[in-house]
């Protein structure tokens, strides 16, 4: 087990930066995850760590070893692959102790590892098989099994669920997390499910197009959004985002035919630069059914239920939602609130929702950052 | 999708066709192994011969020595496929994997070597292995055909390699495998279908050539290898074809043994698992 270090590490295939300056110091044990859009250099900052790709610059250790030029094998570290990448000619038990093996651990150490191993994780019943004759559960647990029977200073998993079917995605995440309660090893989860990374993250690190936008707990992520990626990366459905101005020093945004005065920072106010103006986060679930602090009358114009919660769209005055932030659909162009399933909504009736203006998120448009 | 009967009927029927196109040379040369010399010359020709003259084969290979040419034919092959896959495995995985600068070209320049025929080829191989004195000798043909094949295989194989996830190495060196000890313990034993099947076909090319045979060993009896040896059989006024074809049938029969032995590799299957 160890802390790792990354410093200043980046990536350049040709003249494409698909990592740019990336620096994160993880404690040990801790459980971290790296979350962003499809193409944004997760799999890429895991694979220079696990040594299976160089980085263009910046330095990496791992237990304060610095590891930048070893070989993957030289790092004692264990990855978990997406598509498990199990040795098809090899039985589960081989599988497992392969590692072992290549590390030239006496024969009866290794036998007795990958029982232990099996044990953990339930799969002691299927060591004689060959990876072709399990399902995509039991496969995924040899993958897992393969990494932690070596017993490594870190692991590295890249999207390890993401082949699974929902059920079966819930139950693996959970056990992944009893699993570093119970080994404690330093882990980097890649995903980007934001489920998972909500659920399972000491902290998350969010990434956009190579750049860190933030790194936090699950709580800050959610309610501290530091800029407007992040606030609308997180949370199911998106932030509604709204146009906002400034009027003599304060910020204050126009909803639904009310002036609204919206908490910012002072110093952060001023120092945004007014070109683009500002822009006013509001996340689906703080909007309620019925009266409250600022309440207005809507018509939605869809309702979908989930059972549990329902979520309201209603259109917003026009040009009030930036249009990069509008949606396509003509019925979900406005604004979106995630309410309890109390009653019966109807299209087009009048409902009465309301909002705490305390919880408004405010940021600066050109340069996205938040400014309270 | 359930199949109508006139369906089934009418596939049955192509499979059927189509099998007996493809055999009835096959069925033919067995026909013409067992017959006279004064039947085969008769019009029409009969599809069964009279008296099957078993005998044909007892005489051919009493006469002939034929397991010497079967043992050179092998020699050659085995020595020529070893050789093209040592270098086609190395050579097909390097271009499946690692990204050098113009290794694609350097790929498709392996490939314009099979353009050029075997018999403008052949000139300048004569050329060099008279002078380092391989001509009569079994290993000029392990050489030659080893030029012809291992275009072949390099592609074949690389085409191979491009199908097994690069992740199985990642995996492996993270396990502790060097890129060598990875291709070794986990590209290649995943690999015995495609290496089967590049193997086998190597080995058909160099067992079916004859213009190499032909330019190199002519003058040395002992090292003809079975084509060579056949066609020697043709006499200059009159050609035993019942022989001829008994003969050929001797030398058939080892590859389709070799077939039949290596068919459960062929059908593939083995990197099933590996992923999901
Ligand atoms: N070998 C390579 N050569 C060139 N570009 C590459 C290579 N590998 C990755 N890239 C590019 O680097 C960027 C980041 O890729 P990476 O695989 O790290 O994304 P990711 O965040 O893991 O995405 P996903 O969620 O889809 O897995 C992508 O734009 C990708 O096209
Ligand atoms: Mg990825």
């Amino acid at each position: 087990m160890a802390n790792i270090s990354i410093q200043n590490v980046y990536k350049n295939y040709g003249s494409l930066n698909v990592l740019k300056e990336f620096s994160l110091e993880i404690e040990d044990g801790e459980f971290v995850v790296l979350v962003g859009p499809s193409g944004c250099g997760k799999s890429t900052m895991l694979k220079i760590l696990a040594g299976l790709e160089p980085a263009s610059g910046g330095r990496i250790f791992i237990g304060g070893r610095e590891m930048t030029d070893l070989a993957p094998g030289d790092r004692d570290i264990a990855m978990v692959f997406q598509n498990y990448a199990l040795y098809p000619h090899l039985t589960v038990a081989e599988n497992i102790g392969f590692g072992l093996k290549m590390r030239k651990v006496a024969k009866k150490e290794i036998a007795t590892r990958i029982k232990d191993a099996a044990k953990i994780l339930a799969i002691e019943n299927l060591l004689q098989r060959r990876p072709k004759e399990l399902s995509g559960g039991q496969r995924q647990r040899v993958a897992l099994g393969r990494a932690i029977v070596r017993e490594p200073q870190a692991f590295l998993m890249d999207e390890p669920l993401s082949n699974l079917d929902a059920k079966l995605r819930v139950h693996m995440r959970a056990e992944i997390s009893a699993l570093h309660q119970r080994l404690g090893v330093t882990t980097i989860y890649v995903t980007h499910d934001q489920i998972e990374a909500m659920t399972m993250a000491d902290r998350v690190v969010i990434m956009k197009d190579g750049v860190i936008q933030q790194i936090a707990d699950p709580d800050t992520l959610f309610r501290k959004p530091a800029n407007l990626f992040v606030a609308g990366f997180m949370g199911s459905p998106g932030m509604n985002f709204v146009s906002a101005r400034q009027v003599d020093g304060k910020a204050e945004v126009e909803l639904l035919g009310q002036a609204v005065p919206v908490d910012a920072d002072p110093g952060k106010l001023s120092g945004a630069a007014s070109s683009k103006g500002l822009i006013a986060g509001i996340r689906p679930e703080y909007i309620k059914l019925g009266d409250g602090p600022l309440r207005f009358e809507v018509k939605p114009t869809l309702v979908e239920s989930l059972g549990s919660e329902q979520y309201v769209y209603f259109s917003a005055d026009e040009h009030a939602v930036p249009a990069e932030f509008r949606a396509d659909d003509e019925n979900r162009k406005g604004l979106i609130a995630r309410v309890q399933n109390a009653a019966h909504l109807g299209v087009g009736e009048a409902v009465t929702l309301s909002l705490d203006p305390a919880r408004i998120h405010l940021f600066d448009a050109a340069s996205g950052k938040a400014l309270n | 999708m359930k199949r109508t009967r006139l369906q089934s009927l009418i596939l049955y029927g192509v499979v059927v066709l189509t099998c007996a196109f493809l055999l009835f040379p096959v069925y033919w040369l067995i026909v013409t192994a067992l017959s006279t010399s004064a039947e085969l010359s008769r019009l029409p020709p009969s599809f069964w011969p009279e008296a099957p003259q078993w005998g044909t084969f007892a005489k051919v290979f009493a006469e002939r020595p034929i397991p010497l040419w079967l043992l050179n034919s092998t020699l050659a092959a085995l020595g020529s496929v070893s050789l093209s896959m040592v270098v086609s495995v190395l050579a097909g995985y390097s271009l499946s994997r690692f990204s050098v600068r113009g290794g694609h070209s350097l790929g498709l320049f392996i490939l314009t070597a099979k353009m050029l025929p075997a018999t403008l080829l052949v000139i300048p191989l004569f050329g060099i292995f008279r002078q380092v004195g391989l001509i009569g000798s079994l290993w000029s043909l392990v050489i030659a055909h080893a030029t012809l094949i291992i275009p072949f295989t390099t592609w074949m194989l690389k085409g191979y390699f491009d199908t097994i996830p690069r992740e199985l190495e990642q995996s492996a060196m993270v396990d502790g495998c060097s890129p060598l000890s990875a291709m070794v313990r986990v590209i290649l034993p995943i690999s015995t279908p495609g290496l089967a099947a590049t193997a086998l076909y190597a080995f058909v090319l160099s067992w079916s050539d004859y213009a190499y045979a032909r330019t190199f060993l002519t003058n040395q009896q002992g090292s003809w290898t079975a084509n060579l040896g056949i066609t020697t059989m043709k006499g200059e006024y009159v050609t035993d074809w019942n022989e001829v074809s008994a003969a050929a049938i001797f030398i058939a029969v080892p590859i389709i043994v070799i077939y039949l032995f290596l068919e459960r590799y062929l059908v593939g299957g083995l990197t099933a698992g590996a992923e999901k």
